[in-house]
């Protein structure tokens, strides 16, 4: 089964990312670009990066599996499937002995449930608003003016943390005004804000349970303070993806593979 | 006057896939109204619907009327269910269709103090009737109060429509136990792969039975094509829980899916169809009271929740159904109670179970969407394990 590549196209609320793989699994290629307002061009953009990356033509991809919120728009897509599905292959690629998967994405944040094949047994997934996801983070970052990096700096890992109630972003941001109203300490403001969506992210982990091991992926894995407080109050360690933000891209070029190769053993080929 | 003959209307919606035509809702309504017949408002969900057809008056449900809700906000907490928001608002607007007056059944809470508010304290032209049924299961006590308040029921609408005719009585019970009869032989069809109808016309069916004449409802119902052999299955099989049947969008969604609905425990779909066949009423009285007891278990009902657990597991098994979507309406307190427990047994059974809250607008969120198409995945691989 040599050259026979597969890739997944996740087209995310802020980032769309391509993962290329060959027919054993191995990784060609991986990008990340902002999705902007055209999740249509973005995916179109992503791949094509992708592509000269793994020195690939379009024609030699045997199939690509669409994923994310924008995964309709992507034309050239061979098969679709939800972003949940697709980290739940993906972690288990990654880390084979994951049972439960957290994703928390730019707008969605899930904690899904794995077998050891890497199928989806059960999920949650966060409701309408932004808390407990990236874009909380994002706003939030912006209000202290600081940039993502020095929002996930480990710095904030030890240290006080202000106190902030809500989880809804709104109000959330009205408490930190007040408290740069008086003079809290920025370090401990942001302690504060990433203890507010892991407790956020505890309340739907614990609706469904921890089984196995846990991976974390989508981009707020990168924020290292706050991989540290969800671990301490999990009270384990997390698996964390070199690459969280193309964990769903990858589960989708493995599920455009599996989907290839069923298909061949298929009776009626 | 109440027809028990088919009533000619221009059925001006078409149902794709089940050559039989439904007719709007609104309509349908006005042309009975025009031509005089008297039309009684009635709110979710179980009420002596034969006593008042008994009374040559339609009964038309009012669960979910179209349109915002503006000034009903201006009565109630802003925890109050969407469908008694959207009655209210319906009912502030007095529209021409309902002639009669309205009837509040006891459902839940959320109804019952609504009765009393449009009743003393907004006040409508029209009559306000309540009906008080009762809560727990079958038993001397509960049979022996179902009895008193359908006779007083009976003997307020006789101070205002004159003696009840005892034949008419019987006439509208027959008709009723008729409709029970078509209605369980097609839900039996559905759970078996013998109705080739979608969820869209399958539930558009369900729901006329909230509007139309029942002579013309049976009418309906006696089209309907029950196959000799079964019909290819669905690439999933769904049971649906909670009050009313999902969004038009969302049958829509789970038919492009491929997914089937194959069971239903529904306020306004099964659970107002007796778990069995029950005999050709002989007492109206004894018919009417049977048939209420046998209805399936309920959470607006009160009773028992193992006896609920049996009666889903029951419906489940004999659907072959794979998985069980709550679609549940925002602040149901009687349905958000039995939640719970409910999805906590199914769990533990290694059934999928996906929760969806509505308020019952017709859009649907990206992320529902999501959410629905991410649990037909795991349908899909059970299917295909
Ligand atoms: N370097 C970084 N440091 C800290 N946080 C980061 C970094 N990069 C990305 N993030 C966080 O990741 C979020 C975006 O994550 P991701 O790319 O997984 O979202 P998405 O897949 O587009 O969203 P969704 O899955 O909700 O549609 C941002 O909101 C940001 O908070
Ligand atoms: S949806 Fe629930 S709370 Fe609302 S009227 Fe119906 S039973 Fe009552
Ligand atoms: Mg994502």
């Amino acid at each position: 089964m040599a050259d026979l590549y597969f890739a997944g196209v996740d087209v995310g609320s802020l980032s769309t990312d391509v993962s290329i793989i060959d027919h054993s699994g191995k990784v060609l290629s991986e990008i990340v670009i902002p999705t902007g307002v055209n999740g249509s061009e973005a995916a179109e953009e992503a791949f094509g990066s992708a592509l000269n990356l793994a020195d690939l033509t379009r024609e030699g991809i045997t199939a690509i599996t669409a994923t994310g919120y924008g995964r309709a728009s992507v034309a050239f897509a061979t098969g679709k499937t939800t972003e949940i599905s697709c980290h739940g292959v993906g972690a288990h690629q990654l880390f084979p002995r994951t049972g439960t998967v957290i994703d928390i994405g730019g707008q969605d944040s899930k904690v899904i449930q794995i077998d050891s094949h890497g199928r989806m047994l059960d999920f949650t997934m966060n409701d309408k608003c932004a808390a407990g996801t990236g874009r909380f983070l994002e706003v939030m970052a912006n209000r202290l003016e600081l940039d993502l990096d020095e929002l996930s700096s480990p710095l904030n890992i030890k240290g006080e943390s202000a106190p902030i109630s809500s989880t809804c972003t709104v109000f959330a941001e009205s408490e930190v005004i007040s408290l740069l109203a008086k003079n809290t300490p920025r370090e401990e403001i942001v302690h504060g804000l990433q203890r507010s969506i892991v407790n956020r992210i505890w309340s739907m982990v614990t609706s469904i349970g921890v089984e196995g091991e846990v991976t974390l992926t989508g981009g707020v894995a990168h924020n290292k303070g706050l991989v540290a407080l969800l671990e301490e109050k999990l009270g384990l360690t997390l698996n964390i993806p070199e690459n969280p933000q193309t964990v769903g891209a990858l589960g989708g070029a493995h599920i455009a593979r599996r989907a290839y190769q069923s298909n061949l053993e298929s009776p009626t080929n | 006057m109440l027809r028990f003959s088919k009533h000619e209307t221009t059925f001006n919606e078409i149902t794709k896939n089940m050559n039989i035509s439904i007719p709007d809702r609104s309509e349908y309504l006005k042309t009975l109204a025009q031509s005089g017949q008297k039309i009684m408002g009635v709110l979710p969900a179980l009420y002596p619907r034969e006593l008042l057809w008994a009374f040559d008056i339609h009964a038309t449900e009012i669960w979910d009327p179209p349109g915002e809700i503006l000034h009903a906000n201006a009565h109630l907490q802003t925890t109050i269910c969407p469908i008694v928001k959207k009655s209210l608002e319906f009912i502030l607007k007095e529209p021409d269709i309902i002639n009669a007056g309205y009837l509040f059944p006891h459902t839940c809470d959320s109804l019952q103090n609504l009765g009393t508010q449009v009743k003393d304290l907004i006040g409508v032209s029209l009559p306000v009737y309540t009906f008080y049924n009762p809560k727990g299961s079958f038993n001397k006590m509960t049979t022996k109060y179902y009895r008193d308040i359908l006779q007083n029921y009976q003997l307020t609408l006789e101070t205002i429509y004159g003696p009840l005719n005892p034949e008419k009585l019987l006439a509208a019970c027959v008709l009723s136990h008729k409709i029970d009869s078509y209605l369980l032989a097609i839900q039996q069809a559905r759970m078996t792969d013998h109705l080739a109808m979608n969820n869209l016309d399958y539930f558009k069916l369900m729901r006329a039975q909230e509007y139309l004449l029942p002579s013309d409802y049976l009418s309906l119902l006696e089209q309907v094509d029950i196959l000799d052999q079964p019909s290819e299955s669905p690439r999933a099989r769904l049971m649906v829980s909670g009050i009313l049947p999902p969004t038009s969008e969302i049958l829509r969604f789970l038919d492009e899916l491929g997914v089937g609905i194959v069971a239903d425990d529904l306020l306004a779909g099964s659970r107002r169809i007796p778990k069995f066949p029950m005999d050709t009423p002989v007492s109206p009285l004894d018919y009417l009271t049977d048939r209420f007891f046998v209805l399936p278990p309920c959470s607006t009902r009160g009773g028992d929740l193992d006896e609920r657990l049996h009666h889903l597991s029951k419906l489940m098994d004999a659907s072959q159904a794979q998985g069980m979507l709550f679609d549940m309406i925002k602040f149901c307190e009687p349905e958000l109670f039995d939640h719970r427990l409910l999805v906590k047994t199914l769990r533990e059974k290694n059934i999928p179970v996906l929760t969806l809250e509505t308020e019952l607008d017709s859009h649907i969120s990206g992320q529902d969407k999501t959410r629905i198409e991410a649990f037909t995945e795991i349908l899909f691989e059970m299917a295909s394990a």
